[in-house]
This record gives C-alpha cells, structure tokens and sequence, in this order.
C-alpha cells in the first residue's frame, strides 16, 4: 500500500510524459493509417465499443506500473497500437469476443507471483496448450503461490486467501481465457479452501492445501486418464484403422497403450492451421512404432474412407451434450457421421460444466489473426499473400480457437466413471458433483 | 490456309504445354483445344464426313485427351466438335435429300428455310428437336443414325448413297467452321452470360461463403457487389491457399471479406447464407470434380441446410460418370503438407495431399451456366444434347 502514497507525484509526471509520447505517436501514425479507421460506417460500432473497453482495461493497469521504465512503455504501446488496429478490424460476426491482448509482463500488478507471470506468459504464447496441460500446470503454480502465502494480522487464512488469489486468476485470464476444466479446478480449490479450520496453524493448513490440489490432479486428470484408456482399449481391435483430429493428450495415452498392449491398427492424424498441434502426437507414435499417415483438414472427406472409429478429445463438455472442441473437430464428426463411422469422445469428468450452447458463436475464443498470415508448416514464419492485410480495409481475417459439435455426432464418450451417451453429461455433474455447484 | 506440317507442329506444341501444365485453366484449355480443332477441320483435306470425324477424334482428339487425362474440359470440347460436325452433317444431308426429292432450287444455308422444308419433308426417319444453345437452330436426335446403320427406312436411302461424295465437301467445310466459330464466340462469352445472373442470386447483408479461387466465382461477386452490398466469407483451402487470392482480388473490389481457415467452416456455417463455389468440372451424374476441401464445405452446409450453388460454364460439363470417386482425382507433392526439413519422420509416415474432391450430386442445389440456372437434375438432358453417346470413349 505504501509504495503507491510515496510516488503518487512523479506517478503524475510519469503519466504526463507518457501521454506526451502518445499524443506525437498518434500523430505520426495517423497520417500513415488514415484509410484504416475511416472506411468502416458498418462495423464502426462494433469497433468503437470494442477499442473501448481495451483502453479502459488498460487505464485501469498503468497507475499501478509505477516500475515501467520508458523502453517498456514504448513496447507496450506499440503492442497497444497494433492490438487497436487488430480490434478494429475485428468481424461482426463476432465483436462479442474481444481478442487478447497477451500477456504484458511489464505492466503486471506488483502482487502478480512469478510463478504466475512465467504461466501467463506462456499461455498467451500458446508454449503449454491443451486442457489438461494447462489445467495442471496453473494447479501447480498455485501451489507455489500458496506455499509463498503468508496470512497478514487480523485476518484468517480461509478467508484472505481466496482474496489474494483472485487478482493472480485475473492475470491469468487476461493471458488467455480461462479453459472450463481450468475455471472448475479453480471452484474446487477455492472450496476446500474455505473449508480449513481456522483453530489450524498456517503450515499445516497450506501442507493440506498443497496436498488436496494434488490429490485433485491426481484423480480428476491423471488417475482418470489411466481408467479411460483402460475403457477405450476395449473399443480398439486388430486391423482397425482409428482416426483422431489434432492433439489430445488423453488419446495419445490410449494409441501409445493400445500399441504397448500388441494391438495391431492404424492411424490416421488430421491436422489445420494455424496451431499444426498434430504434428506433436505424429512425432509422439511415430517413435513408438506405429503405422502413421498424416493430413490436412482439406483430405478428411478422402481419407475417410478407410477409417473404422474416430477419436476426439475435448477441452468441455455442454451439458446438453454438445462438445466444446478444438476448431475443426465438429467437421471431423460430422464427416465421419456421413459415412457412419463411430465417433468416440474421450473425456474426464472434470470437464463437465453446467453451461449450454446452441452453437459456435455463443461462447469462443479468437487468437491473433496474424496467425493466419504465415503460411509454412516448419517453425520459420513465411509470410504468403496476405502480409499486408491491415492496410486492406475491407479485409479481414478470423482466427477461431474452439468449436461446438452437436450432440447427434457423437457416438459416445469415455469417462473414467464409465462410457456413457453424451446426453448423460448433466446426470453425471447431478450424481457425482453436486458438492461444487 | 496453313499446309499440314504447319498444322502438325500446331498439335504438338498444344500437347506438349497440356502435357506440362502450361496451360492453366479449364477455360483456356477450352478455348485453344476448341482453335486448334477449328485448324484441323479447316486444313486437313477430308472428302467424307467420316473421315473428318476419325481425324477429330482419333488423331487429335485422342492425342489431347491423353496428353491431360485431368482436364476433363478437353474431352468435353472434343466431343462437342464431333456432335457439331454430326449435326451439320445430318442437317445438310436433310435438305439435301428434300433439294433433290422435291427439286426445288432453295438456298439450303439459310437456318429459316431448313427449319421449314425439315418439317414438311417427306424423310420422316430425321426427328427435329430444339437445341439450347446457339448455333443452327435445328438438332437431330442421335437415333437418326443409328437408323440409317440399321439399314435404310427410306427408299432414297440408296440415292443419297450415290450423291453424296460427290456433294459434300463444298457445302460443309464452310458450315462446320462458322458453327466451330459460334462454339468458341460461345466459350468467349460464358463469362459475361454467368455474371447477368449475379443480380438475380444474391440480395443486400447477405452472407456468403466461397472456398477456393474461381474465377467464374470472383466476377460473379464482382459484379453483384457493383450494386448490391454483402459479406463474404473465404475458406483459405491450405495448403494450396488459393482462398488468400481469391480474398485479396475481393477485398480490393471494395467486397468485406474475411479469412478463415478451413477449420472454422462448420463453426461459422449457421450464419452463413449461401455457399457459392467453383469447380474443376461436372460430371454426368450431377456430382462435382472441385478443389479439395468443397466437399467439406458441401457436406457443412446440407447438415445446416444451406443452399450450395455452383457457377461454372458448361464447357466443364463432361459426358463420364463417376463410378469410382478416386477416378478423377489427383495426388499432388506433400511438401506443403510436411516439408523436407521436418527431418527424418518422412521416411516413416504416409502423406495424403490430394488435389481433388468428389462432391456429390445431392449435396449441389443449383448449377449456374451460361444457359441459365438448372438444377442438378437437369444436367442429363444438356448431355444429351450437347455430347453423342458414341465419343465417351476418347
């Protein structure tokens, strides 16, 4: 608190300068981009309310950087003025979901832990991506913020810590929304946190937090894992040819273990820009041994052919049944749908959430445009034809993260409480979690 | 006119950049197959028709169509030709037989005069019907003859016999070149016949989604965009990313379009209020050789019942059916797919890029041509009139 008082003066002049500095950059750009923001009387709205909110988020975050130095702000803005641009050229279709500004980890909060800040760096920057990956590694950074916490005078663990944490989940959520598996574990947490005894003393009570987070992973992820596969291996047979759409981490331990076990069957990996996160579980079975064939999106409806069972995985699950998924995954179902092909879903229960949605829009999450621009598949960015798309301005570019799949696609899903129907989901969230809610 | 060796080096230098792929486009592969078999009606020395059509379809024929079996647009022009020369034949040899018959001294070049003398002719074995396209205004139906084959229904059959080496080749030459000549005036103007009917398909804040860069598509769009005010959506159809292209020609037109990957289509599908493609060719059934990734797009928009037009010209439309899906299709390199330097996986893992995609003919609402809006259905009777069932076999 005190820090703040003590500069609150040459926080002033720092503003001032800063504004300053704005005021010259905006001048020089704004004879550069005129066309940009002009030519847009339709999405203007949409544009305005969006460019908004971004700068009142933003106005909110710098009083408190008193530790930006002049190079960071100078980053941070030329990062602003681009996510500005990238806002205004956000499409209609879908101004309701604003895109991230990523992780900033010079105008994070004072209080931010570092653990937490490394996190959010590298989700923003898509390093750890996948629900259960990021599940648990933001379960395992928590840990470290509670083993670091101290309770202050006058107030008791149970009732501060929740208090503490939420600026850090804040945070995180800025990086990159929060992954519904993510949001639950976070519920759970902050329940048994409110559950500790307050007569027990600040060790032993973060000990026996530390201990129920990993007990949590333990049987919401890594235990429930094991049981899917061992569900799921009675579903693969020799000679089946099993197709699976990008990376689930949960599949991949099911192929590695159906192939451990001798079963002799085929894979087939569709991938799609612009995350290419097919290419990891292709390096992953290739090592192990099995008979792998690769390709694009494009060839699903080719290489559907020959294909026996599709396996998908999921980052949620709807309670109307519907699969919160990857992008691309609702065309891999209903494709394989056509030719009546079993679609089978692999999914911990903890994924499970109360929410209904109807379609792709209602709910989503947008990533960087640019992302679409670079068009090679090896790590080395090659831009293609559409480098210059800011400058375009009835061009657009729409880079979607996840996907709903209607509940008439699904086969069924394996849960480590067994395989059920993808109706079953709100029975299963009534029977076994009503504690939570 | 130019001798035959002239006429040879012109054949080859077409086969040879159909063979490398010089020539990209079903529409200008149809245009100089069409030129080049202008040449050869024009330049080879034929006495009977017969020998004409064994020249068309055999020696140059064959040899093009062999050269690219992909470019389907090349058989279809092929075919054309042959029914063009089997109609002029048969029509001429209609009035001929009345001139004759009823010695009368009309000039038989006029499309008016065979019209009427056809219907009140004596040689009733020749059954008129209308052809849609431009051209002579009269067509006779393929079962003419096979009747003459089977052996004459007429007692002037022996006649005509006699007469006919005698008076061919003075009338006909000039005949099949002016009909050639409407054939390609036709081919140069499919573009213009398709975008008069962008008015009629696409009304104002529509959405529409298109995958792939067509040609026919963009100046479709164009030109509705002159007047009415819509949204585009571009699937960008990695790894060829033609969709990039076809983006960047419409947004410069002042059109709003946006980018998504291919990934996205089913997501974004219950918005989108038509799908609007192009396609490498048409097959007999009604069902579409088009750039990989339409069927995807096809098969979204009937699961959310969306209606999928196709524009296309009709030299695409081709007599062949597809009874195996991977007939017509094309592995290209995998390179985009998974390059070289990824490293030492390629040697153990199988790439699938194919070029094509099979759409079927249940999942097209409409096919839009040059000859207007039909559905797929339709498609047969334009064979029929277009196509003679005895060329399939280029």
């Amino acid at each position: 608190m005190d820090p703040v008082k003590k500069t609150a003066k040459e926080l002033k002049a720092e503003r001032r300068a800063l504004q300053e500095r704005q005021r010259a950059e905006k001048a020089a750009r704004a004879a550069g981009n005129a066309a940009v923001p002009a030519k847009k009387p339709a999405s203007g709205s949409g544009a305005s309310t969006t460019v908004g909110s971004t700068s009142a988020t933003s106005t909110t975050a710098t009083p408190l950087s008193e530790t930006a130095g002049s190079t960071k702000t100078t980053d941070s803005k030329q990062r602003h003025s681009l996510t500005k641009e990238i806002n205004s050229k956000q499409v209609d279709m879908f101004s309701h979901l604003e895109i991230t500004k990523g992780a900033n980890t010079g105008l994070a909060p004072k209080e931010i832990h570092p653990a937490i800040l490394v996190l959010g760096l590298q989700f923003s920057e898509f390093k750890i991506c996948g629900a259960n990956a990021r599940c648990i590694a933001a379960l395992t950074a928590f840990q470290k913020v509670i083993q670091d916490y101290k309770t202050p005078e006058g107030t008791t663990l149970s009732r501060h810590l929740p208090t503490h944490l939420s600026p850090q989940i804040t945070y995180l959520v800025n990086a990159r929304p929060m992954s519904v598996g993510m949001g639950n574990a976070i519920r759970h947490l902050k329940w048994e946190i409110s559950t500790i005894d307050i007569e027990m003393s600040d060790d032993e009570a973060k000990k026996l937090l530390c201990e129920k987070i990993d007990n949590f992973i333990r049987d919401s992820i890594t235990v429930a894992d094991r049981v899917i596969v061992e569900y799921g291996l009675q579903k693969i047979q020799d000679g089946d040819v099993i197709l699976t759409y990008a990376r689930s981490s949960v599949v991949q331990q099911l192929l590695l273990e159906a192939h451990t076990k001798g079963i002799k069957f085929k894979v087939i990996i569709i991938d799609s820009r612009p995350r290419l996160e097919g290419k990891k579980l292709l390096n992953c079975l290739v090592n192990a041994g099995i008979n792998c064939t690769y390709a694009f999106l494009h060839a699903v409806g080719f290489a559907m052919r020959d294909v026996s069972k599709v396996f998908l995985g999921a980052h949620a699950f709807m309670s109307n049944g519907a699969l919160y998924s990857r992008v691309g995954t609702a065309m891999v179902a209903m494709m394989a749908k056509e030719k009546n092909i079993p679609v089978i879903i692999c999914c911990e229960t903890y994924k499970f959430t109360d929410k209904v949605q109807l379609d792709s829009f209602v709910m989503n999450e947008q990533g960087n445009p640019n992302d679409i621009v670079n068009i090679s598949t090896t790590l080395a960015p090659k831009p293609g034809l559409l480098s210059e798309w800011l400058n375009k301005p009835d061009l657009k570019l729409l880079n979607l993260l996840y996907d709903l799949t209607p509940s008439k696609y699904i086969t069924t899903v394996i849960t480590e409480v067994g395989m059920i129907p993808c109706t079953s989901v709100p029975v299963i969230l009534r029977e076994y979690k009503p504690m939570v809610q | 006119m130019t001798g035959p060796r002239d006429l040879n080096a012109q054949i080859e230098s077409l086969v040879n950049r159909l063979r490398r792929r010089q020539v990209v486009g079903s529409w200008c592969v149809s245009i100089e197959t069409a030129m080049l078999l202008r040449q050869v009606v024009s330049a080879t020395r034929w006495n009977q028709v017969e020998t004409l059509i064994k020249v068309v379809k055999e020696d140059v024929g064959r040899r093009l169509v062999m050269a690219q079996p992909r470019e389907l647009a090349v058989g279809n022009i092929v075919c054309r030709v042959l029914r063009l020369i089997r109609e002029v034949y048969n029509s001429e040899d209609a009035t001929f037989d009345d001139n004759s018959a009823e010695d009368n001294d009309k000039d038989s070049n006029t499309d008016d005069d065979e019209k009427d003398e056809e219907i009140k002719s004596k040689s009733s074995q020749k059954i008129r019907t209308f052809s849609f396209y431009g051209g002579s205004g009269t067509g006779t139906n393929t079962q003419s003859s096979m009747i003459n084959l089977l052996g004459d229904g007429s007692p002037m059959g022996a006649k005509r016999a006699s007469v006919d080496d005698y008076r061919k080749p003075p009338n006909l030459k000039p005949l099949i070149i002016s009909e050639l000549q409407e054939m390609i005036n036709e081919l140069e103007n499919t573009y213009v016949n398709i975008i008069d009917q962008a008015m009629e398909h696409i009304h104002s804040n529509e959405i529409i989604m298109t995958v792939g860069k067509s040609r026919t598509v963009e100046m479709f769009l164009k030109t509705a965009a002159k007047k009415r005010k819509f949204s585009v959506l571009v699937a960008e159809t990695f790894p060829t990313y033609l969709g990039h292209e076809m983006a960047l020609s419409l947004s410069e037109a002042g059109i709003d379009t946006t980018v998504i990957s291919d990934s996205a289509i089913f997501a974004v599908m219950s918005r989108v209020n038509k799908v609007i493609m192009g396609t490498h060719a048409v097959l007999a059934n009604g069902g579409l050789i088009s750039v990989s990734g339409a069927q995807m797009v096809a098969t979204a928009a009937k699961h959310h019942s969306k209606p999928v037009v196709v524009c296309t010209g009709l030299y695409k439309l081709s007599p062949l059916y597809p009874y195996d899906e991977d007939s017509f299709n094309d592995l290209v390199a995998p390179d985009p797919v998974f390059s070289f330097n990824e490293g030492d996986l390629i040697d153990k893992v199988t790439l699938l890029n194919p070029y094509y995609d099979y759409v079927s003919p249940e999942l097209v609402s409409l096919f839009i041509t040059n000859t207007g809006g039909h559905p797929p259905s339709y498609l047969y009777r334009l064979i029929n009139e277009n196509y003679d069932p005895d060329d399939t076999d280029i």
